[in-house]
């Protein structure tokens, strides 16, 4: 029997974001905007809901004198990851 | 990319995958720092080996030039850091090695400094009780410590970095470490900008090519 994949990482940009952060420490929106090509309103949503479930912290802060958001991948989200992970090769190797 | 759209398992294992090596790929190093430092080691040892060679003496030791880079090199860290725009997990082990690295190189020069200076006058002594030099020269055993530290944050870096030349760099380090235990001060001289230049300067060169190349990508 299998488990249903995590609704929230089975999305594109949500995985996209997940799939970056779980390679670095942590990461700033410019970047992840740059690398998932997403628009900045659209990207802005998505990790907002990753953010709700706790699977990112997000810290706002300024730097020379300009808003800066960093990203970072938590505990939570980094085993949610890994579970997702798990599931879809489990489906593929049934496949 | 749209955030809504529902993946088949195939293209979600295939969007981890290359999500994952964008990350890898994002991270460039400037060579800024390396350049600076190969290029400073193999000037201060080949200039050394010059006043070897032809006997003359420079009014300073041009291994001041050492401390005078380390200004240039605090400016750059400051900016690279600022630049970034990601962290990565290795970033502060790495730059903990480097520190590590820079303290134990002043560490051994006060230390080799002692001992040559205790050395000078035992060796004086024995000059003046046999009437014969000694054989041992404590200077000619100095260069390999130093080629055995350069090699070793040198090679890590280059492991974690998964950078090649650099890990090539700090092995040749290594080797240049064990010829010079066998060589005269002149050879040593050589050995050291030679692996200055390989461990540093090359890789740094080759790091900057590939920021450049990155940066023009991203405009």
């Amino acid at each position: 029997m299998f488990k249903d994949l995590d609704p929230i990482l089975h999305s594109q940009l949500r995985l996209a974001v997940m799939s970056l952060l779980i390679s670095v420490k942590e990461a700033e929106f410019t970047f992840l905007k740059e690398k998932t090509n997403a628009t900045a309103g659209n990207l802005s949503v998505q990790i907002q809901k990753l953010k709700e479930v706790g699977y990112i912290d997000v810290i706002k802060q300024f730097k020379d004198n300009y808003p800066q958001t960093i990203c970072k991948i938590t505990p939570i989200g980094i085993r949610a990851f890994e579970e997702y992970v798990k599931n879809l090769q489990a489906y593929l190797t049934q496949k | 990319m749209e955030q809504e759209k529902k993946l088949t398992e195939q293209e979600s294992l295939h969007l981890i995958t290359m999500m994952i090596n964008k990350a890898k790929e994002s991270y460039h190093d400037t060579g800024i720092g390396a350049i600076m430092w190969g290029a400073v080691i193999a000037i201060c040892s080949l200039v050394r080996l010059s006043e070897v060679h032809f006997e003359y003496k420079l009014p300073f030791d041009i291994y001041l030039l050492t401390l005078v880079a380390i200004i240039p090199q605090i400016f750059i860290s400051i900016k690279e850091k600022k630049e970034r725009k990601v962290k990565s997990y290795d970033d502060p082990y790495l730059d903990y090695i480097w520190l590590g690295f820079g303290i134990c190189i002043f560490l051994l020069i006060y230390i080799s400094n002692n001992i040559f200076g205790e050395w000078g006058s035992w060796a004086n002594e024995y000059k003046n009780l046999t009437g014969k030099s000694a054989s041992f020269r404590f200077s000619e055993y100095v260069a390999p410590l130093f080629l055995m530290l350069y090699g070793l944050p040198t090679f890590i870096t280059g492991a974690a970095c998964k950078f090649k030349p650099m890990l090539w760099g700090g092995i040749f380090c290594w080797i240049c470490c064990i010829v010079a235990i066998y060589t005269t001060v002149k050879i040593d001289l050589l050995l050291t900008a030679a692996s200055a230049i390989l461990a540093w300067l090359v890789p740094g060169i080759i790091m900057e090519k590939e920021y450049r190349m990155y940066k023009k990508e991203q405009a």
